[in-house]
């Protein structure tokens, strides 16, 4: 079993971890930048932490097997300090990185006009630099912020084939499937999502353009949920294949509209897995906006 | 996701003479089955003897079999006991009596004409020491002309090949040679790309270079600048890569030929890797190729536009890929980069030529301190090319790249810090800094392959450094890496004074 997790904080976690997940079957993930629990105070500390995203988590998830990749934006809970909104002005000059798959998180947090301003100024930016947007839906008001993140999506010239709502659950998935972007799922240990409730979910919508993540961060949270959700979709009827596409091809074929994947083997680890993803990443940059 | 990649006009053989222990239809056999176009057919025993009093009849079944297999055919002539069974290769056309080896060269270009054989190759000789060089040069003179004529006759070109120790050492001697004949057209050169590392001047490019359209036959192989001795491909010093990639820019359309005439006992083998690593390195080639083509378009680029520098920088690798640079040597891409890094430290380089010292410093610094890891190595390989190019850069170069390669080598990253030990560091750091570095990649488990000129400047600190790792390592029970080793037994000479700190 080959695993892309579309979603993990890998920044906060253990080598035993990278590790444990390698055993697991994850070959690749994307880590999106997002807040570190303490709040930020300055853009500097921003910046070391993009670069740390593309440098040496990058090169730490290599050491283990895993292709990492990242996506980079100002998130919306930090949307709200003045003291941080001007990284938007550095967040440009990341998008045309190696490994930078999407703009994200970007979204809602406590509804406020300061996240509605970055949230459509990064929407524009994923537009300008042809890359999908990952965007998170608020813990608080879901439905509500649903809703809006639906209209701002609409508003931009973002196709809603360009972009991913995630940490859905039942009360909301409907919406962001008739919209037509693409639905991603947080598994966690108790709160947003857990693996028999995806599955019955799986069953009512159907595989596509479903993602599911761990999500897994500096919070109680389980970096081999991916895992465990391919056996309850396996133990829940879904074939091998189904559990390939929901945890494999669908994060490339997502992630692989920004032409930026990088799944060539790492050396000194056996390929096998990766089989025609070389390929596929091969004819990324053809692919690039096609889909858009 | 490689395929196997289609060599450009020119056909790549092997050597009969690296394949004594099998009868020659099997030699043709396997190097047709191994994907090679082309044989070298060294006459002489055990293949085809030239005095075989039923040559004709077996040149007839040679010819046919070589259509069949579709492979093309040089003759060589450097068989060691043919003419004299106690002393190899003699006699030679630079000895007193040499109607032996004329008889021989003349049968040689009567079985080239038979079997249409590209060109007959042939050497010249050691000069016998009662010999002078003029008379050397005489006789060789008169004897070519011989050949020559014999040559022309029957439609078969000649080309002399250029041995270490022999009176025609280089390609500049095999010029010399026909320019004193008065340049015929019948006489070109052979060149052996491993010979090129013993005794050419501007080495294997250079020489290829110099024989230029008069390149009639090429012989490949590894060799040690130190050994006249034909060592299988990666365990010598010559650039196969840049060989290749020089055929093909001289649109070389001869025969390319493996010779390895010590190593019979494995020759299928030995063929077959000798396959994979022409292939590798046609592979890399090409890659330096796509390098190429992407420098000169961003060079335009930025000429015309400055402030496209970081755009095209960060892109590089969606043009010319991220593999390995030397991926027959390290193909983890940490010792030596990828093809990336390497465009992008060729792009610095080209930078120098047209950016005052001031704006490349800073341009050096702002791509360093905004760019991911990979711009990162690029910046750093970028300072390094610039060292070799000059030994006294700018002072703010030197200032910029001083600190970058200090970033660099705080980091945990080994690519980043394999970067930061090349010809920038070699030539500009200080010594305590520089002994850190080395003692990090060994303590990283980085190969010191990584460090530019380790032997000047490892010194007796560093062995001592080197020295107190290795107890600490055996204290714990773990074992101590071999490059240890290396630097213990590697202390310089303490004459060498390098800008201690």
């Amino acid at each position: 079993m080959r695993i892309f997790d579309p979603h993990i904080h890998m920044t906060s976690r253990t080598t035993d971890d990278y590790a444990a997940m390698y055993d697991s079957g994850v070959r690749a993930l994307v880590e999106p930048a997002f807040w570190l629990g303490q709040p930020r105070t300055s853009i500097g500390s921003f910046i070391d932490y993009f670069d740390s995203l593309l440098g040496w988590e990058r090169f730490r998830a290599a050491q283990y097997g895993i292709r990492h990749h990242a996506t980079i934006a100002l998130n919306p809970k930090e949307a709200n300090d003045p003291r941080c909104v001007p990284v938007l002005d550095e967040i440009p000059r990341y998008l045309t990185k190696e490994g930078v798959v999407a703009v994200g998180e970007i979204g809602f947090d406590s509804m406020t006009p300061a996240e509605d301003e970055a949230f459509s100024r990064q929407l524009e930016l994923a537009g300008e630099f042809s890359l999908p947007a990952l965007v998170h839906t608020p813990h608080r008001e879901k439905l509500r912020g649903t809703q809006r993140t639906l209209d701002l999506v609409r508003e931009s010239k973002v196709d809603p084939s360009m972009v991913v709502v995630d940490h859905l659950n039942e009360t909301n998935v409907h919406m962001v499937k008739d919209f037509g972007a693409w639905m991603g799922f947080s598994i966690y240990p108790d709160t947003k999502m857990d693996e028999e409730r995806l599955v019955a979910i799986l069953h009512e919508y159907g595989t596509e353009k479903v993602l599911v993540n761990s999500a897994a961060d500096w919070g109680k949270s389980d970096p081999l949920k991916t895992a465990s959700t391919a056996k309850a979709m396996l133990a829940g009827g879904f074939s091998e294949d189904d559990v390939d596409r929901v945890l494999w091809q669908n994060p490339i074929a997502f992630y692989g509209q920004s032409g930026a994947l990088i799944l060539d083997p790492i050396p000194g680890f056996d390929g096998a897995e990766l089989g025609g993803a070389g390929e596929t990443f091969e004819g990324n940059s053809l692919l690039r906006g096609v889909r858009a | 996701m490689t395929t196997t990649p289609s060599f450009p006009a020119f056909s790549i053989g092997y050597g009969t003479n690296g394949f004594t222990d099998h009868p020659l239809p099997d030699v043709l056999e396997l190097l047709h089955e191994l994907g090679y176009g082309a044989v070298a057919l060294t006459l002489g025993h055990p293949h085809l003897d030239p005095f075989d009093p039923d040559l004709e009849a077996r040149l007839k079944c040679l010819r046919s079999r070589l259509q069949d297999l579709d492979l093309r055919i040089v003759i060589e002539t450097g068989t060691r006991f043919l003419l004299n069974r106690r002393e190899k290769h003699r006699p030679t056309l630079v000895d007193e009596d040499a109607a032996t080896r004329v008889d021989f060269l003349r049968r040689a270009i009567d079985i080239a004409a038979v079997l249409n054989a590209e060109c007959v190759s042939f050497f010249s000789g050691i000069l016998p020491p009662e010999a002078s060089p003029e008379s050397g040069w005489k006789r060789l003179e008169t004897r070519v002309a011989d050949v020559l004529g014999h040559a022309a006759g029957k439609g078969v070109l000649l080309a002399v090949e250029p041995e270490p120790g022999m009176l025609v050492e280089t390609v500049a001697d095999a010029l010399e040679l026909r320019n004193r004949l008065g340049n015929p057209e019948g006489l070109g050169v052979t060149v052996d790309i491993g010979h090129c590392v013993v005794v050419e001047p501007g080495g294997v490019r250079g020489a290829l270079m110099e024989a230029g359209a008069l390149l009639a036959n090429v012989q490949l192989d590894d060799m040690r600048s130190v050994a006249h001795e034909h060592l299988p491909f990666g365990e010598g010093e010559v650039d196969v890569a840049l060989a290749l990639k020089t055929l093909a820019e001289l649109d070389y359309r001869g025969v390319a030929a493996v010779e390895l005439p010590r190593h019979s006992y494995d020759a299928p083998g030995l063929a077959t890797r000798s396959m994979a690593a022409l292939q590798a390195a046609w592979r890399e080639a090409q890659a330096g190729k796509a390098a190429e083509e992407w420098l000169q378009e961003s060079v335009a680029r930025i000429a015309a536009d400055p402030g496209a520098l970081p755009a095209v920088f960060a892109t590089a690798s969606r043009t010319v890929g991220r593999g390995p640079l030397q991926p027959a040597t390290d193909p983890t891409a940490v010792l030596h980069g990828s093809n990336s890094d390497y465009a992008r430290g060729e792009l610095i380089r080209r930078l120098r030529e047209f950016r005052p010292p001031e704006d490349l410093a800073e341009s050096l610094l702002s791509l360093y301190s905004r760019g991911d890891s990979s711009e990162r190595r690029g910046v750093l390989r970028g300072l390094g090319s610039m060292a070799v190019d000059e030994p006294d850069l700018p002072v703010p170069v030197i200032t910029a790249g001083l600190r970058l390669t200090a970033e660099a080598l705080r980091t945990n990253e080994t690519g980043l810090v394999a970067a930061a030990v090349g010809p920038f560091a070699a030539a500009f750091l200080d010594q305590h800094n520089w002994r850190h570095a080395v003692l990090k990649l060994i303590f990283m488990g980085v190969s010191i392959a990584a460090v530019t000129d380790l032997d000047e400047r490892a010194d007796d600190e560093l062995a001592r450094m080197a020295a107190d790792f290795a107890a600490e390592r055996q204290a714990a029970g773990r074992p101590v890496p071999d490059d240890v080793g290396l630097l213990l037994g590697r202390a310089a000479s303490p004459s060498i004074s390098r800008k201690e700190s």
